[in-house]
């Protein structure tokens, strides 16, 4: 065994690490290189620092349900009225009045009283009971069992979850369980998990997919081929499209080292700038994984795609620069009409395929974040119709179901990743046969 | 086409097998068109053995033909063999080809050793015979002792011998030169020359292209003329120059001081004729180049003058070209 790998590795350290290393060799000795990278990586840090900001920032509590208020000005806030079964509206009938008399609770008791407390996702035609009504307004001795269950599902108190045929998500909730959840709790968290897949699925899969190898792999061949210099690798008995071959993975021999720095870098900020209770949040690790997967394999197909169109015209970006464009395009439409046939068409729907995939594997209470987010009813301090929870409306867009249909997230992603490296392996074979036929003056 | 695993350096190896008849280069009339333009038109030639020089003016067809060959350009009619093999879309052949390209671009950024071991690894040689081979070539090109210098700061006469070392990896049996004299001092052109010698002796075909009659003539008598991309003349370059001998040639020197230099020149028996062009320019007409040549270099040095550039203008080709066809350049 150990002969055979000594012989295959010698045998390949011939013109497979020869061309390789060459052109990871030629990359860093170009400037353009240098810049492109580096503008790559200022682009990542600037999206990092609005995330860490957000980290940062004091999100201001809301009072959801709006019990903090003092309706009838008896000092006490309606949601304690509502505890004890006196009436919030009179003056007279408060707990001040019993004996021993109860003292009025401060009205910040009565801010982010009752978070949510969930830890299951419907799944399928299951329907699940969730939630606990930690401030006690529902399960008060004061109210009958039918007002403690409201949503009528035979259990007291509780919330329940559950999809509706068409995969809608449904949320029924008893009156005052779980109305007035932590908004910074749930601010950080859904812009966490937003900004992670904001950073992830543009920054990453898009916009350093697709600049990093148009302006790195358009010249792969096609320099040499206007300078003259292919002439040294080309009189040399080698196929063209071995060499084709081998120069793309010699521009993968930088693009990808670099990209996994990125990663590591950008998981390290958010898992130490997260929220949460732990110094470091180990939980994102899976998610940055796919997200540097998928950009590696975009950055294969990409690279392939470009160094073809640079060796099929002289001015082979001018080609690429609409593509960037049409890739633009089917990454928005992948975020919200992420089952739409015409992204398979392109190489971002399949790319954030394995992103959203990863992110329902990382993250399955995921639609259950964003719709509570928007389902928590009542109003606010100053009598407003409460709007939905701040950072569930940036969840709700940068993430998205794989859109391959009802089959496993596990499945979503082999299939994607197949998908891209038949692209990758077909743009090879289109690359090396164009190169093959191409005169070179 | 699959990579090749085995990266022993003949791409194809199972479809290709040489056929050792066939002359080591063959073109039945080749063509190559580029719209209205004729590069080369039916020009059939067979070459095996020795050195041959292919002579022409700028834009004669010398390149294009050479391209031809090494299938760079597929020909737009006729047949091209090399080794009996087609060379369009087929690197098969190349492991017996040697190719000095004329482009002047080159990897700057590598040493000489660099570039020729990594590209010679492209030839199937491991990492370590890459290394011993490219010792052996620049050796052999006399760049040993730069051999670790970047191309970059080479001079043009070491930039073209470190191009001749990269063709010569392998020791191939063809080794096709495309104007490897040019722009280059004395003193390179002789240390070239003295290679292109040695291969021949070495019973390489060497095929090498110039502008210049007298470059080729102190390399090989076996000639071919090219000429607005037609085969004008294929043979003894000697019965050819004997006619022409009564035919002045022209050399200019660019220097610091030509009327200094013209004291010196003028006392080179050749020497038949001195003129000023302009003060950085000396114009030194003779009737016995080879004569003026081996003098020069002494004169030069002896005198110490400053030299920037030794030209031999087109005129004794022109004037070839005009005699082979009678006056019709």
């Amino acid at each position: 065994m150990a002969d055979s790998t000594n012989t295959i590795f010698r045998a390949l350290d011939r013109k497979a690490s020869a061309i390789t290393e060459f052109t990871m060799r030629q990359y860093r000795t170009k400037i353009s290189t240098w810049v492109v990278l580096i503008t790559g990586l200022v682009i990542i840090s600037l999206l990092m620092l609005f995330y860490v900001d957000a980290m940062q920032r004091d999100f201001e509590s809301v009072d959801n349900d709006g019990d903090s208020a003092d309706s009838d000005g008896d000092l006490y806030p309606d949601g304690q009225e509502r505890l004890y079964g006196t009436n919030p509206f009179s003056e007279l009938s408060n707990p001040g009045f019993f004996d021993p008399p109860i003292p009025p609770d401060d009205p910040s008791v009565w801010i982010d009283e009752d978070d949510f407390d969930w830890n299951e996702s419907p799944t399928g035609t299951r329907t699940v009971s969730v939630g606990y009504d930690d401030d006690g307004d529902c399960r008060t001795d004061a109210r009958t069992s039918s007002q403690k269950d409201t949503n009528d599902n035979g259990v007291e108190c509780d919330i329940e979850l559950s999809l509706t045929l068409t995969g809608e998500f449904r949320y029924e909730a008893d009156s005052f369980v779980d109305e007035d959840p932590d908004d910074e709790a749930y601010a950080k968290e859904a812009l966490h998990r937003a900004s992670i897949l904001g950073i992830g699925k543009l920054g990453f899969v898009f916009i350093i997919s697709i600049f990093i190898p148009l302006f790195m792999a358009t010249g792969l061949i096609r320099d040499e081929m206007t300078s003259g210099t292919m002439h040294y690798m080309l009189t040399k008995p080698i196929a063209r499209t071995e060499v084709f071959f081998y120069r793309v993975i010699g521009y993968l021999g930088i693009v990808w080292p670099y990209l996994i720095i990125l990663t590591i870098i950008s998981a390290l900020v958010t898992g130490f700038a997260g929220p949460g209770d732990s110094l470091f949040r180990f939980s994102e690790f899976g998610i940055w994984l796919a997200i540097l997967f998928a950009a590696m394999l975009a950055t294969l197909v990409y690279g392939m795609l470009f160094c073809f169109l640079g060796v099929m015209w002289r001015y082979g970006i001018i080609l690429a620069i609409p593509f960037a464009a049409w890739e633009l395009g089917m990454a928005l439409l992948s975020m919200g009409v992420p089952e739409s046939p015409i992204l398979r068409f392109s190489v971002i729907g399949w790319a954030l395929i394995i992103v959203d995939s990863a992110s329902l594997i990382v993250w399955p209470d995921m639609s259950l974040l964003i719709y509570s987010g928007f389902s928590v009813e009542g109003s606010n301090v100053d009598g407003f119709e409460r709007e939905e929870l701040i950072g569930s409306e940036p969840l709700q867009y940068f993430f998205a179901n794989p859109g391959l249909g009802d089959i496993s997230p596990f499945v979503s992603m082999i299939i994607a990743t197949i998908v891209l490296l038949i692209q990758a392996i077909a743009l090879l074979f289109i690359g090396g046969a164009i190169f093959k036929g191409k005169e070179i003056e | 086409m699959m990579p090749d695993i085995h990266q022993e350096g003949q791409a194809q190896t199972s479809q290709w097998q040489p056929e050792q008849k066939a002359p080591v280069i063959l073109l039945e009339n080749v063509s190559k068109t580029y719209g209205k333009i004729h590069a080369l038109s039916g020009v059939t030639l067979a070459l095996s053995g020795g050195v041959t020089g292919i002579l022409g003016l700028n834009g004669a067809g010398k390149s294009t033909l050479f391209k031809i060959l090494m299938g760079k350009l597929k020909p737009s009619s006729g047949q091209v063999r090399l080794f009996g093999t087609n060379p369009w879309k087929n690197p098969a052949p190349y492991s017996r080809v040697g190719f000095v390209p004329e482009g002047e671009k080159m990897h700057d950024w590598m040493t000489a050793h660099d570039f020729i071991s990594t590209f010679a690894r492209l030839n199937g040689l491991t990492r370590a015979d890459a290394k011993a081979e490219a010792d052996r070539v620049l050796d052999f090109v006399g760049l040993l002792d730069v051999a670790h210098k970047q191309i970059g700061r080479f001079s043009k006469g070491m930039r073209q011998r470190t191009k001749i070392a990269h063709a010569l990896v392998s020791d191939p049996e063809l080794i096709i030169l495309d104007e490897p004299l040019q722009g280059c001092d004395p003193l390179a052109r002789t240390t070239i020359m003295n290679v292109i010698r040695e291969l021949g002796r070495m019973g390489r075909t060497v095929i090498v292209s110039s502008h210049i009659l007298t470059e080729i003539e102190r390399i090989t008598e076996q000639i071919v003329i090219l000429h607005h991309g037609r085969l004008l003349a294929l043979g003894n370059l000697h019965a050819i120059r004997e006619k022409m001998d009564n035919i002045p040639h022209r050399i200019d020197i660019g220097c610091d001081s030509p009327k200094d230099l013209a004291k010196s020149v003028i006392d080179i028996d050749s020497v038949h004729g001195i003129s000023f062009q302009n003060p950085q320019k000396l114009t030194v007409q003779t009737r016995n180049l080879g004569d003026f040549h081996s003098h020069l270099p002494r004169t030069i040095i002896d005198g110490g003058h400053k030299v920037d550039s030794i030209d031999n203008p087109d005129d004794d080709l022109s004037s070839i070209l005009g005699y082979l066809t009678g006056g019709g350049v």
